[in-house]
């Protein structure tokens, strides 16, 4: 069983900022749901997924982001390392899940 | 306040404590009447339930120590009492004995005055008026000359001496009493007026005076008790010689003889003869706690015990309540694991129905795939593949896989395939079935999303084209090179999507080698996804196999011995 722990919270800009550490998977990407439920409630302009320390994600975590996506009008991901950032772009995801600038 | 005052308030407890104790069988919270037991039946009411067994140990071990120690304290209190009662008895004798000489003084003093007085009456009578008459120490004295056939007294002091109307037993009496050095104690009990008589007469000569007195006893022998008296705390007969018999009572102070239950005797001398004492306890003599203390005991241990039952049987009827509710917890999660299981296998059932059985023979190519299940696997994937000949040497290659796992994913991932398959039919190429399928998908947001790869094989022309949603590109191992398509990762089905989805149109070789595959062959926790694709790269162009053979040795080499996702494998290969 992978372990992660994520926080949210707000950035500095107002969008609200959901941190991913750890490893996330099939096995605990409810987790990652459950914490998205009350700020996708709140109705973000803005989300930002701040991957700086995560270290793997597969496809069940990328669901949930895409997901995450299709609430929000402006999702972007902070730091992913190259591993993650690598299966969103052979995924075909660059453009749902953009990398911040 | 009355009794109905008093008793108000605890009838008004009991009605508060009664469902309490049969609600809940007396132990924790209340719980409502209708609540189900945890399992099989809960115990209803205190006294109607049996008790358990350690709580039965318990109590029987409490009551056989306490009647031990009851007993030991028993037996403790009877020696105590015994020997209390024997120094009492010791006592009372010396205190008799003491008696002795203040019965004996006057008469030997007057003995010794009549000798030297040769039975002077009026010197004996000087001598023994203090101590004659009522309420004083003899009733009767009298002054008895010695050495006659038939003795008579020569003076008498109060009442006629009872021995004087007895001339064979005062005979006898006399005969002997000069042989006695001491006092001589006659009982003239078997009598109308009881009485004890005492003489002394002087040892120097044998015609000397016999100086005599008697006391008279109570007719029934019976004396007041002495509640002040130092020996008030105990009962007594007192016997003249050693004979317990009726016959030789002096005094008692009990109704009913002879004595029975706990007594003790002393056997004191009395002039030339002996006094009997026979005493008995009236009460305890170690004081009332003590009497009280085996019963203390007794009461106490008993209450002591049933306490400790009833804690126990509190106990062991918790642990029974948490065995059963273990067992109940461990039964519910037996069936949600069976449950899940039963899940997981339907769920697998339907993903296998769903890979075709058999992939069609196509002239001119080689057909093959491999499916690899999740080992390890919480739940099963959902990859797919399809093979689909169109006639005319065209063939429509797909391979999916839908992101998440278990019934949700298989049940999406039968959705899309059947989808993909009706448009599969059509003459649409690759860009055109994906963009199809997008716009069907997309109709509403959806928590699973699905990398589809679309691959149009010509097999005559040696040509294909292929459109990627958000799948990861084939290999193409063409000539002794192997390269991976260069293919526009379109987003995913299921992903929101505007614009048209990407082709590529590629020219092949004869032999060359195409292969498809999901993510399981070459993702690795904690490494680019680039790695296991140069891996794959690598296994593919290292030997040089039959196109089944390749896909075994892919399948059992670049799947992980723990893999957590499934794997699928597709490959053709032009045969010229």
């Amino acid at each position: 069983m992978a372990e992660v722990s994520i926080d949210t919270g707000m950035d500095a800009t107002g969008a609200s900022l959901v941190t991913v550490r750890g490893e996330l998977d099939i096995s605990n990407v409810e987790s990652l749901s459950a914490a998205l439920e009350p700020v996708l409630a709140e109705d973000p302009q803005g989300l930002v997924f701040d991957l700086s320390g995560l270290e793997f994600m597969d496809s069940a975590g990328i669901a949930v982001m895409v997901f995450a996506a299709s609430q929000v009008p402006r999702v972007s991901l902070r730091q992913p390392s190259t591993t993650v950032r690598r299966v969103i772009e052979v995924s075909g995801l660059s453009h749902v899940l953009p990398v911040e600038s | 306040m009355g009794t109905d005052g008093l008793l108000a308030p605890e009838v008004s407890d009991v009605s508060k404590t009664v469902p309490r104790d049969t609600g809940s069988g007396g132990h924790g919270p209340d719980r409502p009447a209708d609540a189900p037991p945890v399992t099989g039946r809960a115990p209803r009411g205190f006294w109607r339930r049996s008790p358990s067994r350690a709580a039965g140990a318990v109590l029987l071990i409490g009551l056989v120590v306490t009647a031990a120690l009851a007993l030991t304290c028993l037996r403790l209190y009877e020696a105590n009492e015994k020997r209390l009662l024997d120094l009492r008895v010791r006592q009372l004798g010396l205190v008799l004995t003491a008696a002795v000489p203040s019965i004996q003084t006057p008469l030997a003093s007057a003995a010794e005055l009549a000798d030297a007085t040769s039975g002077s009456v009026q010197k004996f009578r000087a001598i023994m008026a203090p101590y004659v008459g009522p309420g004083r120490q003899y009733a009767s004295a009298s002054l008895w000359p010695l050495g006659t056939r038939t003795p008579r007294p020569s003076v008498v002091l109060g009442s006629a001496p009872e021995l004087a109307s007895r001339p064979a037993q005062a005979r006898v009496f006399f005969a002997h009493a000069p042989r006695t050095p001491q006092m001589s104690v006659i009982g003239i009990l078997n009598s109308a007026a009881p009485t004890v008589g005492y003489e002394f007469n002087s040892p120097i000569s044998r015609r000397g005076f016999a100086a005599y007195a008697e006391s008279p006893l109570q007719k029934d022998r019976r004396s007041k008790k002495e509640s002040d008296s130092a020996f008030s705390d105990l009962n007594y007969v007192v016997y003249l010689g050693r004979s317990r018999g009726q016959s030789n009572l002096l005094v008692t102070n009990l109704q009913h003889l002879p004595v029975s239950g706990r007594q003790a005797s002393d056997v004191v001398p009395f002039g030339d003869t002996v006094l009997t004492l026979v005493v008995t306890p009236n009460g305890s003599l170690g004081g009332n706690f003590f009497q009280s203390l085996p019963w203390i005991i007794a009461v106490g241990g008993v209450l002591i015990s049933i306490a400790a039952a009833l804690v126990t049987d509190r106990l062991a009827r918790g642990r029974i309540r948490a065995e059963r509710l273990a067992i109940a917890l461990d039964h519910v999660a037996s069936e949600n694991r069976e449950m899940y299981s039963e899940q997981r296998t339907i769920a697998q059932t339907l993903q296998h129905a769903l890979l075709p059985d058999s992939l069609p023979r196509i002239e001119g190519l080689d057909v093959g795939a491999r499916y690899v299940p999740a080992a390890s696997g919480i739940d099963v994937g959902g990859d797919w593949y399809d093979v689909v000949a169109r006639g005319g040497g065209k063939t429509l290659l797909v391979i999916g896989d839908v992101s998440g796992h278990g019934l949700p994913a298989a049940t999406t991932m039968a959705a899309i395939r059947h989808a993909t398959l009706a448009y599969a039919a059509s003459d649409a190429g690759p860009a055109a079935i994906l963009s199809r399928l997008s716009d069907y998908v997309n109709g509403a947001p959806h928590e699973h999303f699905a990398t589809v790869l679309c691959i149009l094989v010509d097999v005559n022309a040696h040509r294909l084209m292929a459109a990627s949603a958000g799948h990861l590109p084939p290999l193409l191992v063409d000539g002794g090179d192997a390269r991976f398509l260069d293919l526009h990762p379109n987003p995913p089905i299921g992903v929101p999507h505007v614009g048209e989805f990407e082709e590529i149109d590629v020219e092949v070789h004869g032999g060359a080698t195409l292969l498809a595959f999901t993510d399981g062959l070459v993702e690795r926790r904690g490494e680019v996804i680039d790695v296991g694709l140069a891996r794959l790269r690598s296994a593919a162009i290292e030997v040089d196999l039959a196109l089944e053979d390749l896909l075994t040795r892919l399948a059992s080499q670049l799947a992980p011995v723990r893999h957590h996702d499934d794997t699928a494998i597709m490959g053709v290969r032009w045969r010229t």
